[in-house]
């Protein structure tokens, strides 16, 4: 039993033009608190769905998705939207900051959404901001930074409701190597400090930095290997 | 849900303010709009008012022998004009035939000049009895005194004037006993009217100068209008009117099958002329605005499909760091409502400087419930024409959303 992500035979098929997509074909997961998770594999191998899935931005057509005891597969829309809110947070390749907002208002956003008191939200938001090195640059708009401290605003916005975890797609994808290395300090910072961190990547070099590797093939996990501690391999 | 109405709103604002040109000509059609909306309804409402200040001087139990109608009447202009003149002694039979008379007086009217030294008016006076005052109830000598019966058969050379008159040739003297001149002929103004103010705005009721009928007949032509007023006793008025009017049958001796060639006015003709005008042009009004409303409602639509399309992304966004779609339906709902709301406002702020400006040549003024039912009709166009729109948005698929290029 894991004590917090289990996925049962999870499926999600879509239907493309009549023809029968099977994005995920079959999923068996666990995940447990302070993971440092990378998942693998080429285009269309179901990576992106499934790090849909797992961040309550999909659900199942088939399965059981477990969250921290709450069944995410039965959720509606606003119970979903909650969960996102409440427990995971988002980094996306292309940072997908608001554009006319500051730093600090971005990383206010999920604060906002979660209803909490003005100055409580700043004072919030501030630390995250502080946390991923960006005191100085708080009141700037994304288009008066640079991409790795875009991503680090993103880093800071995904932290600020301290979620249970946290979902990072292609973080380094956009940025020069320089920000890359930058940006996955910061993430094995923050998993040294007790997050649990899901890492989508297309690089060897990114994911060794995660200690479980998932590859994913066809919908399928093709291989699960835990990469410092033990080594698991699932069909 | 306050930081989150506060974050709408500045969400909002934001949109509107970062797309000025766009967002000027958007809401273009609902300050047409709203301007026109409250500029109809605060000229009906100052005609209405005018018309109930202006009626008073037309008493309802007041009706008035003329050779024409008032309004309409089916006749052609030829045999209208063909039709007798109204004749004085209609005044004496009437109150001996007519059961239902109180007071009756002859009304002979003509424009002309009224001259005092160097300073001159054009008015127009009427030749009448001393009765006359008994059958116009807003008419009332407040300087000097009325003729009496004496000067009216007489023919004496004596006159009351309208206050416009007064003000015109006596402006800082007592006008009481001094002398005028209308052509050659000379007055001795015995009296002063009350000031009666204009009627519907257009001329005034005070530019007039009351002469004894005698002297008005021996000194002025026939011609020119002659009316008969009748004030009635009874609020019986369709009685009183279906009497008069046989007696009128009667002494223009017509035929049973004659069409008449008289016409019986009263207030009550006017007010429902009055009202057929008034909507005739509410309701002409009232449709091209809500034609323009529509307009407006339909770009403001519009605008708020291109926004969602823009800001698809940021849907997608907000949605993923957990915004429900209420809240995704309050930001556009809030953002069509918002343009709206300052549009219509800036209607509003429009129609009431024209209509202050109206106001120089026709009395008008907003009333404040127009004004504030222009506010919320334009929230209103708000609400329904970005509720599609944001439900749109609310709907989207977070997935879909955050994939928009």
């Amino acid at each position: 039993m894991a004590d917090l992500i289990s996925l049962k035979e999870i499926k999600r098929h879509y239907d493309v033009g009549g023809e029968l997509v099977r994005a995920l074909d079959g999923i068996d997961l666990t995940i447990n608190h302070n993971e440092y998770i990378s998942i693998m594999g080429p285009s269309g191998s179901g990576k992106s769905t499934l790090m849909n899935m797992i961040g309550c931005l999909d659900t199942p057509t088939e399965g059981v998705y477990e969250f921290e005891g709450e069944l995410v597969h039965e959720m509606d829309d606003n119970q979903l939207a909650s969960i996102r809110n409440r427990k995971i947070g988002f980094v996306f390749q292309t940072f997908n900051l608001l554009p006319k907002a500051t730093a600090l208002r971005n990383v206010e956003v999920p604060l906002i959404y979660a209803n909490m008191a003005k100055n409580d939200r700043i004072e919030k938001a501030k630390k995250a901001l502080i946390a991923v090195g960006l005191e100085e640059r708080m009141h700037h708009k994304p288009n008066e930074l640079s991409g790795g401290q875009r991503q680090r605003v993103a880093i800071a916005r995904a932290l600020v409701n301290d979620p249970s975890i946290i979902l990072a797609d292609e973080p380094t994808g956009n940025l020069d190597s320089k920000s890359g290395i930058e940006i996955m300090k910061i993430l094995d910072k923050l998993h040294h400090a007790g997050n649990t961190i899901i890492l989508v990547t297309h690089e060897e070099y990114i994911a060794e930095h995660a200690d479980r590797t998932i590859n994913l093939f066809d919908g399928k996990i093709k291989e699960d290997r835990q990469t410092k501690k033990r080594k698991r391999v699932v069909t | 849900m306050i930081s989150l109405f506060w974050e709408n709103l500045r969400i909002s604002l934001g949109s509107i303010f970062g797309n000025k040109s766009r967002s000027i000509l958007t809401a273009l059609g609902i300050v047409i709009g709203v301007l026109s909306v409250t500029l109809m309804g605060t000229l009906i409402s100052g005609l209405d008012r005018t018309f109930e200040k202006s009626m008073s001087f037309l008493a309802r139990d007041v009706l008035i022998i003329s050779r024409m109608d008032w309004f309409g009447g089916d006749m052609d202009w030829w045999e209208l004009r063909n039709r007798p003149r109204i004749k004085e002694d209609y005044v004496e039979q009437l109150r001996e035939k007519s059961q239902f008379v109180a007071a009756v007086a002859p009304m002979a009217e003509r424009g002309g000049s009224i001259i005092r030294g160097d300073k001159r008016i054009d008015t127009r006076f009427f030749g009448t009895t001393p009765e006359y005052m008994a059958t116009n109830e807003s008419a009332d000598v407040i300087t000097g005194r009325y003729f009496t019966d004496g000067e009216n058969r007489s023919g004496a050379r004596v006159m009351v004037i309208g206050g416009d008159v007064a003000d015109a040739l006596f402006p800082d003297e007592d006008p009481i006993d001094k002398y005028v001149k209308i052509g050659s002929h000379k007055f001795r103004v015995v009296g002063i009217l009350k000031k009666q103010g204009k009627f519907m705005g257009m001329f005034s009721l005070d530019n007039q100068a009351v002469l004894p009928f005698g002297t008005y007949q021996r000194l002025f032509s026939r011609r020119g209008w002659m009316n008969v007023r009748v004030k009635v006793n009874t609020d019986n008025y369709d009685e009183a009117k279906e009497e008069i009017y046989g007696v009128m049958r009667q002494l223009r001796g017509l035929k049973p099958l004659e069409k008449d060639d008289f016409a019986i006015n009263q207030s009550a003709t006017m007010e429902a002329q009055y009202k057929a005008i008034k909507l005739a042009i509410g309701g002409t009004g009232l449709f091209i605005t809500a034609l323009s409303l529509i307009v407006g409602g339909i770009g403001i639509m519009n605008i708020m499909f291109v926004s969602v399309k823009e800001r698809t992304k940021e849907i997608g966004v907000r949605k993923a760091l957990g915004a429900t779609q209420s809240m995704i339906l309050g930001q556009f709902l809030m953002e069509a409502v918002l343009i709206c709301l300052i549009a219509g406002l800036v209607g509003m702020g429009l129609a009431g400087g024209l209509s202050l400006l109206i106001n120089q040549f026709f009395p008008s003024s907003m009333p404040v419930g127009l004004a504030i039912g222009s506010i919320i009709l334009s929230v209103v166009i708000g609400i329904v024409s970005g509720l599609v729109p944001s439900y749109q948005a609310a709907r989207l698929d977070p997935i879909d959303a955050l994939r928009y290029e």
